[in-house]
């Protein structure tokens, strides 16, 4: 009798039809395949990086042109720019997946490729908690999971490193910028945020509510800071230009000679990278720790 | 007795005034024109003679007062059927006219047919007509701006001739225009008016031409009606130096002939 | 020839123009499909779920019959507003209407219309509440009593259009940086398929705006003479104006709400298909309503195919054509008559 009870379960375990594949996106939507995905095309730069570090990159048919990291991922068939890509170019490559962000990308796009059939997988990231899980998502997604968790792992190992070599200094108050003109700082919600204060400083504009908000050159001097953080944003953008705050001479932080460029790219996308861009933050805010 | 072709029963009008103005352009005015007649109103400028026309063609509604055709009140016709009735002949063109002779003659056949989008063969050859009566059928495929004074004015005769109307209403007809082509223009009035029997009520402050196309005239002056009858009448020496304000002397002539005006200059 | 002949062939010919212009279209994009395949999705032989069928039917149909329907519309815009405002200058962003209705699309965008909801409908009505406001606020200001006044109307829609985009500014300058680029992209005006019922809509209402426009097209002849003319010709010269005032207006609103807001198409296919055919406005409107397809189709083809896979704007495209268009046409004017 037991036999045939676990002949049957057996049976039945091997014979069900591979379920449909369901599940949620980082937006808590529902997104639903006939099977596990094996062609996506990826809208966010940030997640064209983990899906390469997952070793994925032959289940992603498609980038966008600001997809440059790694240098490889240029090689792949782009669709376009992140804000409006063509969408014959994502049919024709025909995905089965769609992963992007909404903040970054027309929401009219999700509905066109809604409309076309395509599903599409909403990734947002404001956290390093949200980064550890995403690329935890992702690799669910690519059935890599176990890549995913060394990396996730590898990332939590190099961030308790900088906290632990940042320790229990004092933290100098920094100024963090992402865009001079008209200047942009970053605010409560964003990685970079955390990343400050992880790096053993405190960034200046860390209460405010918006995600990015425009600071007038006078409130953001008006903190004193002691740190300014010049983001450059990679290849191609160049070095914002450092004369136009030198010429703040009495701020403590030109005065100290602590006025630096940052690799934007490492502080906002969210991938495995965060780490190096968790490195070179410290580095900058308390230069003696890393001798 | 049959009423009369158009009627001006004590018409009142006030343009909105800014201050310092007349409070009327024009007080308790009548006039009458019989079928077949013709009527000009003389006066010095602004003494309400355009006002009389965009009165008549409703573009304007009088404060009291009647107007009225074969004896129905304006008011209550159809703009279409008042532009069956009555063709105006406007002072002046406007500025760019995009079109050409032929086509502007074809625009008086608007009231005959106003729900068509193109005009049919009848309105093509009333339209031929009204341009061989004035003589511009020659123009009918040049641009308006390449017809000079004279054949523009006989154009927009013709375009008003095209309404078939029973009142030809001309609004200034021969000022700015070379002496030859007062004379055609006066001619070609006097010819349409004998050939098709139309009434013709012609506003002018050209007293002699006045005086030798109409049959009645009357002479309006701050508004009101200084006087009205045959030239005769009319065109008197010292009735005329008031209304005008200046010495005017005028040759009766012999009797058959219509009076003539002259200015006397003054050292 | 009799004058409804040549408009019979004029007709003809630009439908001609027309499917040649949307033949090209729809064998030319981003995804490599040979035009035999094209042809066999038209022909709905090919595969369900192949590229070419959704790419044919599904994303380069729908955006043709868009763009068509637009430029056809905005056109027909353009004729109407110069032949009101007797001004050759005029055209549908001039009356403020296009500002209105980009401004109610900027509203929805920054609330954020959460993306739920977002099908078409939600911005489209914001963008038909924007645009009917601003025609509202236009016809408001020129009108004296019942009566509405050409030179205070095209004064009132610049200053209603100066009026909304000051708006617009004042918005994007606080908006949120991550919305910004999908605003932004909006605002320069992209054409993108859309669903078969938005586009009935569409149609429905660009039909009963080109009727308002088209049947009067004999009176706004006679209106280019000026209104006290056209009055002793009988023309009913306020209702005229307020019809063909509502009529572009319904047409202008239709497009901004489901296409985007366009320039310079209501300015120069009238202009162009002036020189050709003469300024009969009964030849125009219906010309310029095929023309205006002509026109925005090929600027659109252009603007989604010179940097594929990244596609250019075709308010872009528009612009770069009219601005030298209306240097030509000041330099020109008075040989450009209405």
């Amino acid at each position: 009798m037991k036999i045939v009870q676990w002949s049957l379960a057996l049976f039945l375990l091997l014979a069900t039809p591979a379920a449909a594949f369901t599940t949620r996106d980082m937006l808590g939507r529902e997104v639903t395949l006939a099977a596990p995905p094996a062609r996506i095309v990826s809208l966010v730069p940030s997640v064209t990086e983990i899906l390469y570090a997952l070793k994925a990159e032959d289940m992603l048919v498609g980038v966008t042109d600001f997809c440059d990291f790694p240098p490889q991922a240029r090689r792949k068939p782009s669709v376009g720019g992140m804000v409006a890509p063509s969408l014959e170019a994502v049919a024709a490559l025909r995905p089965d997946l769609v992963i992007a962000t909404t903040e970054g990308t027309r929401e009219d796009t999700f509905t066109q490729l809604t409309r076309l059939g395509i599903p599409v997988y909403l990734v947002a990231v404001h956290r390093v908690a949200e980064v550890k899980a995403l690329i935890v998502r992702l690799g669910g997604l690519t059935g890599r999971q176990a890549a995913a968790g060394s990396i996730v792992t590898r990332l939590e190992q190099r961030i308790d490193a900088v906290t632990k070599a940042v320790g229990s200094r004092d933290r100098p108050r920094v100024l963090y910028v992402l865009w001079p003109e008209p200047l942009i700082v970053p605010g409560r919600d964003t990685i970079v945020t955390e990343l400050i204060q992880l790096a053993g400083g405190r960034s200046l504009t860390a209460d405010d509510p918006d995600s990015w908000p425009r600071y007038s050159l006078e409130a953001a001097v008006a903190g004193r800071p002691e740190v300014i953080l010049l983001a450059n944003h990679g290849a191609g953008t160049g070095a914002i230009a450092e004369e136009k705050w030198r010429r703040l001479g009495d701020l403590p932080a030109v005065k100290a000679g602590r006025l630096r460029s940052v690799n934007g790219d490492l502080l906002h996308r969210y991938g495995p990278r965060v780490a190096d861009g968790l490195e070179q933050l410290a580095r900058a805010i308390h230069p003696e720790a890393f001798q | 007795m049959p009423p009369k072709l158009l009627e001006l029963d004590r018409v009142s009008f006030a343009y909105p005034k800014p201050a310092g103005r007349r409070a009327f352009a024009l007080s308790d005015v009548s006039l009458e024109v019989g079928a077949g007649e013709i009527v000009g109103v003389i006066g010095p400028n602004s003494s309400g003679k355009t006002t009389l026309i965009r009165l008549l063609t409703r573009v304007l509604e009088p404060a009291s007062g009647e107007i009225r055709l074969d004896g129905a009140s304006v008011r209550r016709l159809e703009r279409t059927e008042l532009a069956r009735r009555v063709g105006v002949v406007p002072q002046s063109a406007p500025a760019e006219c995009p079109f050409n002779v032929g086509e502007l003659v074809l625009m008086g056949r608007y009231p005959h047919g106003p729900g068509r989008y193109f005009e049919s063969r009848q309105d093509h050859a009333a339209a031929r007509a009204a341009m061989e009566a004035t003589g511009v059928l020659e123009f009918a495929d040049l641009p308006l701006d390449h017809l000079s004074g004279g054949e523009r004015q006989r154009a927009f005769i013709a375009r008003a001739l095209a309404q078939e109307p029973r009142l030809l209403v001309l609004d200034e007809p021969t000022a700015h225009l070379d002496l030859r082509y007062q004379v055609e223009v006066a001619s070609l009035l006097r010819r349409l008016h004998r050939e098709r029997g139309i009434a013709i009520l012609l506003v002018s402050h050209d007293l002699n031409l006045a005086g030798e196309v109409c049959d009645r005239l009357m002479l309006l002056a701050g508004g009101r009606a200084a006087a009205t009858g045959s030239p005769e009448v009319v065109l008197e020496e010292s009735l005329l130096s008031s209304v005008f304000g200046c010495d005017v002397v005028v040759d009766k002539g012999e009797p058959g002939r219509r009076p003539l005006v002259r200015l006397t200059w003054r050292a | 020839m009799s004058p409804a002949k040549r408009l019979a062939l004029v007709l003809a010919v630009l439908a001609a123009a027309l499917l040649v212009t949307g033949a090209v279209a729809l064998f030319v994009g981003s995804a490599a499909i040979s035009p035999r395949a094209v042809l066999n999705a038209l022909a709905g032989r090919a595969a369900p779920e192949s590229v070419e069928r959704v790419v044919t039917l599904s994303i380069r149909l729908p955006r043709i019959l868009v763009a068509v329907l637009a430029g056809g519309a905005l056109a027909v815009a353009g004729v109407a507003f110069q032949a009101l405002t007797r001004n050759p200058l005029a055209e549908p962003s001039v009356l403020g209407v296009t500002s209105g209705a980009a401004f109610g699309v900027v509203i929805g965008q920054s609330v954020g219309l959460g993306w739920t909801f977002l099908e078409a409908a939600g911005l489209t009505a914001f963008a038909f509440a924007g645009a009917l406001l601003a025609a509202g606020l236009v016809y408001l200001i020129a009108a004296i009593g019942r009566e509405l006044s050409i030179q205070t109307l095209l004064l009132a829609g610049v200053i209603v259009g100066i009026f909304f985009s000051a708006a617009i500014t004042v918005i994007i300058s606080l908006l949120d940086l991550n919305r910004l680029g999908g605003v932004i992209h909006w605002l320069l005006g992209n054409l993108a398929p859309i669903p078969p019922r938005a586009l009935a809509v569409f149609t429905l209402c660009a039909a009963v705006g080109f009727w308002l426009v088209a049947r009067r097209a004999r009176e706004l002849n006679l209106m280019a003479l000026g209104e006290e003319t056209a009055l002793l010709l009988g023309v009913g010269a306020e209702r005229l104006k307020l019809t063909i005032f509502v009529g572009a207006a319904l047409l202008t609103a239709s497009v901004v709400a489901f296409a985007g807001p366009i320039g310079f198409v209501g300015l120069i296919v009238p202009h162009a298909l002036r020189m050709l055919l003469g300024s009969d406005n009964r030849l125009l409107v219906p010309a310029s309503l095929v023309g205006g397809g002509i026109f925005l189709l090929l600027a659109d083809t252009l603007a989604r195919n010179v940097v594929a896979p990244a596609e250019l704007s075709v308010g872009v495209i528009t612009s770069l054509c009219g601005a030298p268009f209306f240097v030509y046409l000041l330099r020109t004017r008075y040989r450009a008559n209405l």
